[in-house]
C-alpha cells in the first residue's frame, strides 16, 4: 500500500516538475511547483515526519509560492516569444539520456537492504514534540546559527534593495 | 673578533647598503649613497679576506665551517636550516665576489656619476651582492636556490636599467624567460634530491651520495643532468645562451659584474658544489664536458664579426664558460675555478676597460667607429691589452695557466671522447686570440674613426676612480695565474687549497702526463694562440683595408683571381678557406638559423602555444550563467560517472 | 511530562562567534544612531571585535580538542588556526574597506555588520563537526556574501556577480545539501566521526554513501572555486567591489578549505585511496586551467581572480599529499595567501580609483616612478604569489610541493612546479608594467593613501616577507595545529 501510494506520488511529482520547466507561462510553471510541492509533503507523511509535511504545506505550497505567484503578476511577465529550437532540445535529452545511462550501473549497485519499515525509528519520530526536542536539544547549535543566517538574510535583502546610498 | 664567526656579516653588510639607499637613497645626497654602497662592499670584502686568512690557518682536513643561523622551515622530517657555509670552494669565490664587487662599486662611481637613479643602480647593485653571497655561502639547497633566484632577479632589474630603450627591457624579458628554464630544472632538481636524501643539507647529501645513490644510475643522472640544465640558463651555455649577449643592454660596470665575473659562473659553483654527485653519474659528466666544449667553441666564432664592443666581449664570456665546463666535465674542477678566477679578473678588466672606451667616446659603442685611441687613452690601453693577452693564454698572463690546466685535463681526460673536447678548446683558443686582438686593432690602433665632430673632441681618459680598478684588476690579469703553476707538482697552490672538496667518492684520478707532453701541449696551444693573435694584427692593424676589402668582395671567381694577383696571396687563400667561411657560416647559420629561428623559436613557440591555449580556454568564460550552471553539472556527472565506473570499488 | 535532558552546552566555545554576531548587531544600531558624516567609526568597533574574536580565538584550549553541543561543534588546533586566518582576513578587508566605501558612497553599518555575519558563518564552518553546523555556518556565510557582491548597487557589473553568485551558489548548495542528505541515508548520521565510523565499518548502504560524496565534493568544489566548478570566480571577483573581493578570495576559501578537509579526512579517511584521484583531477585542473588563463587578461582584478583560481589548485595538492604534512602545508599557505592577496587587492581599490575605472593593466604603467614605495609592495605581493624567493609565497609552494613528493605524488608536484613558472610571467607582467614609462594622458589626480590602507600594506608586507625568512615559527605552529585524525 505504502509503496503504492509512493509510486504514484513519485510519478506525479515528475511529471509536474517536468511540466514546470517546460511550461511557457509563468504561472502555469509556479503552479505545477506547487503541485511538486505538494507531491514532495506526501513523502513526508509516508515517512513518518508530520510536522515537516505540515511545514512543507504551510510555509512552501502556501507563502512562498503566494509571493511567488504575487511578484509574477506584478512583473506582468509575458508568454515568451519564439519557436523551440529542436536541435537544442535533441541535444538537451542527449545530455539527460546519457545522465541516466550513468546512473543504471549505480542503481544497480544499490542494494536494498530488506525491508527497512522505519527501523530504529523511536516513537516520537516526526511528531512536533519530536523534532522540537531535538532542536532544543541536540541540534540547538545549528537552531541558533538560523536565527545569524535569518538576520544577515534581511540585511543583506535590505541592503541590496532599499538602502540609500550616495 | 672577526673570525669565521662573523662571516654572516659578508653577506649581511651589502644587504643593508641595499635596503638604505633603496628606501632612503631618494631623499640622500649622492655622496651618501656612495657610502653606503660602496662602504657595505668594502667591509663586507675585508672581512671575508680576514675569514679567508683565518681558513688558511687551519689544518687543510678541518678547512669547513658551517654556522647555522636559525632553523628555517622544519616540517615534519623536514628540516631546513638557514646557515653559512665556508670551506676552500666557497672562500676563493667569496674572495672574487667581493673583491670584484668592491672594484666594480668604486668604478660605478665615475661610471655613472652622469646617469639618472644614481641611489636605485647601487641598491639593486648591493642586493646583488648580498643574492649572490647568499648562493655562494648558503649550507643547502634552497639556500642556494633562493641567492640564484635573487641575482636573476637583480640581472632583470639592471639589464632593464634603461627601461625608456625597448631594447633594454625586451633584453630583460628574454633573460627572464631563458632564466625560468633553467631554473625550472634546478628546482626540480632539489625536489628530486629532498625525494631521495630526505634533506637539502650539503653536509647530509654529498657524504651520503655514493651509498645512497648508485653510481650511474637513473636518479643521479636525472638529478645532475637537472642541475646542469639550471646552470646552463645561468651560466649562458648552449642552448639557453643567447639571453646573455642581449644582456649587454645594461650598464657596463652590471655587465663587467654580473655577466662576466660572478653572476654566470654561478652555473660552475653549483657544478662544482655538486661535484660528489656529478662524479656519479659518467653520462651527465659526458653532457657538460660536450656542452662546453661546443660552447666554447661556438660562442667564440660568433664573436668573430660582431661590431659591438660589448657584445664581443659577451661572446667571449659565453665562451669562456664553455672552458670551465670543460673542466668540470673531465672532472677537473680545480682547473675550472681556476679559471673562474682568473677569467674573473681578465673578463672584469675588459669589460671595465670597454665601458671606459665607451664613457671616453660619448657612449659609442660601435668598433668602426672607434680606433687610435691608445695615446688618448694610455692606462685603458695597457690594462686592455694585458687582459686581452690573459684571455689569448700567453704565458706569463693568468689566463694561460687556467685555460692551460683545461686543455691539459680535457687530452688527459679519461672519459670518452677527450680528444675531441681538446680538438673543439684548442680551436676555440686561437678563434678567441684572433677576436680578442680584433678588438683590441680595432678600438686602440690606426686613426679615429668616428664621424661625429663632438665624439671626436671629447675623447678623454676616465677619471681615476676608474682606471685605479681598471689597474688593479689588469694586476690580476697579469699575475693570477701563478697561484696554479701547472708545472711544480707541490707549487700548485690552488690544487693543495681546493683539493679537499673536491676528493669526493668516486673522483676521477687525474693521470699525469709526462713533463715533455705536458710542455708540448702547452707549446701548442701558446703557438695556436699567437697565430691567431698575428693574423688579427695582420687584418686589422697591418693591412685594416684587407678585412673590408674582403668583405666587399663578390664571388668565389674573383676572390680568387685578386688573390693571385695579390702579393699577401697566403694570408688571403687563408682568409677565403678559412676565416670567411668560418665568419660567413657564423654569420648565416649560427647566428641567423640557430640562435634566431630555434633557440629563439622554441622558447616564443612554447610561449605562443600557451598564450592560444590561454585564448582557447578564456573562450569557455561565457559571462552566461547558464552555461556557467552547465559546466557545473557537466563536471558533476564527469566526476560521479569516474567514480561510479572507475573507483569506488 | 518527562524531563528533557539537556546536552552539555558551553558557550565559551562559541565565544568568538557569539563575539562578531553582537559587534555586528552593534554596528546595525550604530548605522540607525550615527551622525551622517564620519562613519569611520563603525568600521573600527568592528575592527574591535574581529580583534576581541581573535584573541578569544587565541585562548581557547584546543589541545586536546573536544566537542560540546553533543559533538556538532569542535574545538580544536585546526579550526582555531584557520579561524585565525578568516579574522585576519576580515580584519585586513575592513580596514581596506574605509576609504573605499566613503569613494563609493557606501559607508553604511550593513556593510560592516555583513561582513561580520559572514565571518562568524566562517568561523562555524571551520570548527563544525557535523554536516549540519557545517552547512549553516556556510549558508550564513554565502547569503551575506551574495548581498556583499551586489553592495555597489549603482554599478550593474555589481548587481550582475551578485545575481550570478547567487544563482550559481544556490545550485551548488543543493549539490552539498543533496550529498549530506545521501551520506546520512546511508550512514545515519551526519555526524563526521559516527559517520567514520559507518563507513570504515562497511555498514552503510555503499553507492548511496559514494553518490554523496562526490556531491558533497562538488558543493565544496564551488566554494573554493575550483575547475570546473569555477565559472562563476571572475565574474563575481571583478564585479564585486574590490574590498568584498579580496574579502571573498581569503577567509571563504580558507573556511570551505577547512572545512573540505576536515570533512573528508575524518569522516572517509577509509576511502582515501578513491577520492584521491578525484582531488587529484581536480588540482590539476584547477592550477592548469588558472595559470593559463590568466595569462591573457588584461583586468588586474580580472587576473587576481584566475590566479586565486590557480592558488585553489595548489592548495588541493596539499589537500592531495593529506597527512599531518599536507594539512599544515595548507594551513601555512593559506595564512600566507591571505596576506599577500589582500595586501594586493588593497593597492587595486587605490589604483582603481573611485568608481574602479582604473582597474585595466594599462593603468598601471608608470606607478612604480610615481608612487615608488606602493610600486615595491605591490612588486612584493607579486612575487609572493609568484613564489619567487625569499618570499613567503615560496616557502608556502615549496612546502605544498614536498608534502606532495613525500607522499609519493611525483607527477602532481611536477605538474604544480611547471604551473608556477607559468604564473611567473603573468604577475611579472604587472611588475614590469608599473615600471614602464607613462604615456602622457590624461591629468589624473593624485592617488590616496588612507592611514588604514597604509595600515593594511604594513601588515600585508610583514605577512609576505617575514613569513617567507623566518617561517620556522609559523609552520611550526601549523604543524601544531595539524588536524589530529
Amino acid at each position: 500500500m505504502e509503496l503504492l501510494i509512493f509510486y504514484m506520488f513519485a510519478i506525479v511529482s515528475v511529471a509536474f516538475a517536468i511540466f514546470m520547466i517546460v511550461a511557457r507561462k509563468p504561472v502555469s510553471s509556479a503552479i505545477s511547483l506547487i503541485g511538486v510541492m505538494f507531491c514532495l509533503a506526501v513523502f513526508y507523511v509516508l515517512l513518518n515526519a508530520h510536522l515537516i509535511a505540515a511545514l512543507q504545506i504551510l510555509v512552501y505550497a502556501g507563502a512562498i509560492m503566494v509571493l511567488f505567484l504575487f511578484v509574477i503578476m506584478l512583473l506582468n511577465l509575458r508568454e515568451k516569444q519564439g519557436a523551440i529550437s529542436y536541435h537544442r532540445t535533441a541535444l538537451q535529452l542527449a545530455g539527460v539520456a546519457v545522465f541516466c545511462a550513468l546512473l543504471v550501473p549505480f542503481m544497480s549497485m544499490v542494494t536494498i537492504p530488506g525491508t527497512s519499515g522505519g527501523a530504529g525509528v523511536s516513537a516520537d519520530f516526526g511528531t512536533t514534540a519530536g523534532v522540537g526536542k531535538l532542536l532544543y536539544t541536540d541540534f540547538l547549535l545549528p537552531f541558533e546559527i538560523a536565527s545569524i543566517l535569518l538576520l544577515a538574510a534581511l540585511v543583506g535583502a535590505v541592503a541590496l534593495t532599499k538602502l540609500k546610498m550616495k | 673578533m672577526l673570525g669565521l664567526e662573523n662571516i654572516w656579516l659578508v653577506p649581511i653588510l651589502p644587504l643593508i647598503g641595499a635596503i638604505v639607499n633603496g628606501l632612503f637613497g631618494k631623499f640622500m645626497s649622492k655622496s651618501s649613497v656612495t657610502l653606503w654602497a660602496v662602504g657595505s662592499t668594502g667591509l663586507s670584502f675585508f672581512i671575508a679576506v680576514i675569514a679567508f686568512l683565518n681558513l688558511l690557518s687551519l689544518d687543510a682536513r678541518d678547512r669547513v665551517f658551517e654556522k647555522i643561523l636559525f632553523t628555517w622551515i622544519q616540517a615534519g622530517s623536514f628540516t631546513a636550516q638557514a646557515g653559512i657555509q665556508i670551506d676552500p670552494l666557497s672562500a676563493i669565490f667569496l674572495l672574487i665576489v667581493t673583491g670584484v664587487g668592491f672594484l666594480i662599486h668604486v668604478y660605478s662611481i665615475g661610471y655613472m656619476s652622469h646617469e639618472e637613479g644614481y641611489a636605485r643602480y647601487f641598491a639593486y647593485l648591493n642586493l646583488f651582492m648580498f643574492s649572490m653571497l647568499l648562493l655562494i655561502l648558503g649550507n643547502n639547497f634552497l639556500l642556494m636556490f633562493i641567492g640564484w633566484e635573487g641575482v636573476g632577479l637583480c640581472s632583470y632589474l639592471l639589464i632593464g636599467y634603461y627601461y625608456e630603450k625597448d631594447s633594454a627591457s625586451n633584453a630583460g624579458k628574454k633573460a627572464f624567460v631563458m632564466n625560468r628554464i633553467g631554473d625550472f630544472g634546478f628546482l626540480l632538481a632539489i625536489m628530486w634530491i629532498f625525494w631521495t636524501f630526505g634533506s637539502i643539507d650539503y653536509t647530509t647529501v654529498f657524504p651520503s651520495a655514493s651509498q645512497v645513490l648508485p653510481a650511474g644510475g637513473f636518479a643521479v643522472t636525472g638529478i645532475t643532468l637537472l642541475l646542469f640544465l639550471g646552470a646552463t640558463g645561468k651560466s649562458a651555455q648552449i642552448p639557453l645562451y643567447t639571453w646573455l649577449p642581449d644582456a649587454m643592454e645594461g650598464p657596463t660596470p652590471v655587465s663587467a659584474l654580473i655577466h662576466a665575473a660572478t653572476m654566470v659562473t654561478a652555473g660552475v659553483y653549483m657544478v662544482t658544489r655538486c661535484n660528489a654527485l656529478f662524479n656519479l653519474a659518467p653520462t651527465s659528466m659526458i653532457v657538460v664536458a660536450l656542452i662546453g666544449a661546443a660552447t666554447a667553441l661556438f660562442a667564440a666564432t660568433m664573436g668573430l664579426y660582431q661590431n659591438d664592443i660589448k657584445r664581443v666581449l659577451a661572446y667571449s664570456t659565453v665562451s669562456q664558460l664553455g672552458y670551465m665546463f670543460l673542466a668540470c666535465g673531465v672532472g677537473a674542477y680545480v682547473a675550472a675555478v681556476f679559471h673562474v678566477m682568473t677569467h674573473a679578473f681578465f673578463k672584469a678588466c675588459l669589460f671595465l676597460g670597454s665601458g671606459s672606451v665607451i664613457h671616453g667616446m660619448s657612449g659609442e659603442q660601435d668598433m668602426r667607429q672607434m680606433g687610435g685611441l691608445k695615446s688618448k687613452m694610455p692606462i685603458t690601453h695597457m690594462t686592455m691589452l694585458i687582459s686581452a693577452l690573459a684571455i689569448s693564454g700567453i704565458p706569463i698572463f693568468a689566463g694561460f695557466f687556467s685555460k692551460d690546466e683545461i686543455l691539459l685535463s680535457a687530452f688527459l681526460g679519461h672519459t670518452k671522447g677527450n680528444l675531441v673536447y681538446w680538438i673543439l678548446a684548442t680551436v676555440a683558443a686561437a678563434v678567441t686570440a684572433f677576436y680578442m686582438f680584433r678588438l683590441y686593432y680595432m678600438t686602440f690602433s690606426g686613426e679615429l674613426r668616428a664621424e661625429d665632430q663632438h665624439v671626436r673632441d671629447h675623447v678623454h681618459e676616465s677619471p681615476n676612480v676608474m682606471t685605479v680598478p681598471l689597474i688593479i684588476l689588469a694586476f690580476g690579469a697579469a699575475f693570477a695565474g701563478f697561484l696554479g703553476l701547472p708545472i711544480i707538482e707541490g707549487g700548485h697552490a690552488l690544487n693543495n687549497f681546493l683539493g679537499p672538496v673536491f676528493h669526493t667518492p668516486g673522483a676521477p684520478e687525474h693521470p699525469h702526463a709526462s713533463l715533455g707532453l705536458e710542455l708540448f701541449l702547452m707549446g701548442f696551444s701558446v703557438s695556436v694562440a699567437v697565430l691567431g693573435i698575428l693574423v688579427a694584427r695582420h687584418f686589422y692593424y697591418v693591412r685594416p683595408e684587407a678585412a673590408t676589402e674582403m668583405a666587399a668582395k663578390g664571388g668565389f671567381i674573383k676572390t680568387v683571381y685578386t688573390t693571385l694577383q695579390n702579393k699577401y696571396y697566403i694570408d688571403e687563400i687563408y682568409d677565403v678557406v678559412i676565416v670567411k667561411p668560418v665568419v660567413s657560416f657564423s654569420r648565416s647559420f649560427l647566428w641567423k638559423i640557430f640562435d634566431v629561428k630555434i633557440v629563439d623559436g622554441f622558447v616564443n613557440s612554447i610561449a605562443s602555444f600557451v598564450t592560444d591555449l590561454s585564448s582557447l580556454l578564456r573562450k569557455s568564460q561565457t559571462g552566461m550563467v547558464r552555461n556557467y550552471a552547465l559546466a557545473m553539472a557537466l563536471g558533476g556527472v564527469f566526476f560521479v560517472g569516474l567514480w561510479i565506473l572507475a573507483l569506488g570499488n | 511530562m518527562a524531563s528533557i535532558p539537556v546536552p552539555d552546552i558551553s558557550l565559551g566555545a562559541i565565544a568568538p562567534e557569539i563575539t562578531l554576531a553582537l559587534t555586528a548587531v552593534v554596528a546595525l544600531m550604530l548605522e540607525v544612531f550615527a551622525e551622517k558624516k564620519g562613519r569611520d567609526h563603525i568600521a573600527y568597533i568592528s575592527l574591535v571585535g574581529v580583534i576581541v574574536a581573535c584573541f578569544i580565538t587565541f585562548r581557547l584550549a584546543g589541545d586536546p580538542s573536544w566537542t560540546t553541543f553533543s559533538g556538532l561543534y569542535v574545538v580544536d588546533r585546526f579550526g582555531q588556526f584557520f579561524k585565525l586566518i578568516c579574522l585576519l582576513g576580515t580584519g585586513m578587508t575592513i580596514l581596506v574597506s574605509v576609504k573605499y566605501n566613503k569613494d563609493e558612497g557606501i559607508d553604511n553599518g550593513e556593510y560592516y555588520a555583513l561582513l561580520l555575519f559572514a565571518t562568524s558563518g566562517m568561523l562555524f564552518m571551520v570548527s563544525g563537526s557535523d554536516m549540519i553546523t557545517i552547512f549553516m555556518g556556510l549558508e550564513v556565510m554565502s547569503i551575506s556574501l551574495y548581498a556583499l557582491a551586489g553592495y555597489t548597487r549603482k554599478r550593474a557589473r555589481s548587481n550582475e556577480a551578485s545575481v550570478k553568485y547567487f544563482i550559481l551558489g544556490s545550485l551548488s548548495t543543493a549539490f552539498l545539501l543533496y550529498g549530506i542528505a545521501l551520506i546520512y541515508g546511508s550512514t545515519g548520521s551526519t555526524q563526521i566521526d559516527i559517520i567514520a565510523k559507518a563507513v570504515s565499518s562497511g555498514s552503510g548502504v555503499e553507492a548511496v554513501l559514494d553518490l554523496g560524496i562526490v556531491m558533497l565534493m562538488i558543493g565544496f568544489a564551488f566554494k573554493v572555486s575550483a575547475v570546473p566548478f569555477h565559472m562563476w570566480t571572475p565574474d563575481v571577483y571583478q564585479g564585486a567591489p574590490t574590498p568584498v573581493t579580496a574579502f571573498m578570495s581569503a577567509g571563504p576559501k580558507a573556511a570551505a578549505f577547512a572545512a573540505f578537509f576536515r570533512v573528508f579526512n575524518v569522516a572517509f579517511p577509509s576511502l582515501q585511496a578513491d577520492w584521491w584521484v578525484i582531488i587529484w583531477i581536480l588540482a590539476v585542473a584547477t592550477m592548469t586551467v588558472g595559470n593559463v588563463i590568466a595569462l591573457l587578461q588584461n583586468d588586474v582584478k580580472r587576473m587576481l581572480a584566475y590566479s586565486s583560481i590557480a592558488h585553489a589548485g595548489y592548495i588541493l595538492v596539499g589537500f592531495v599529499a593529506g597527512g599531518a604534512l599536507g594539512s599544515s602545508a595548507i594551513m601555512y599557505y593559506m595564512l600566507v595567501y591571505t596576506f599577500m592577496n589582500i595586501g594586493a587587492f588593497a593597492i587595486v581599490t587605490v589604483v582603481g580609483r573611485k568608481g574602479e575605472e582604473k582597474t585595466k593593466f594599462s593603468d598601471f604603467t608608470g606607478l612604480g616612478y610615481r608612487y615608488p614605495l606602493m610600486a615595491v609592495a605591490l612588486v612584493i605581493f607579486l612575487f609572493s604569489l609568484a613564489g619567487i624567493p625569499p618570499t613567503a609565497g615560496f616557502v608556502g609552494k615549496f612546502y605544498i610541493f614536498m608534502a606532495a613528493l613525500k607522499h609519493g605524488y611525483v607527477y602532481l608536484a611536477v605538474i604544480g612546479v611547471v604551473n608556477s613558472v607559468i604564473s611567473i610571467f603573468y604577475y611579472l607582467r604587472l611588475s614590469v608594467m608599473m615600471y614602464m614609462q607613462d604615456e602622457p594622458g590624461e591629468d589624473l589626480p593624485p592617488l590616496v593613501f588612507a592611514p588604514s590602507l597604509i595600515a593594511v600594506m604594513i601588515v600585508a608586507i610583514y605577512g609576505s616577507l617575514w613569513l617567507g625568512i623566518m617561517p620556522a615559527g609559523y609552520i611550526s605552529f601549523a604543524q601544531s595545529a595539524f588536524l589530529a585524525l
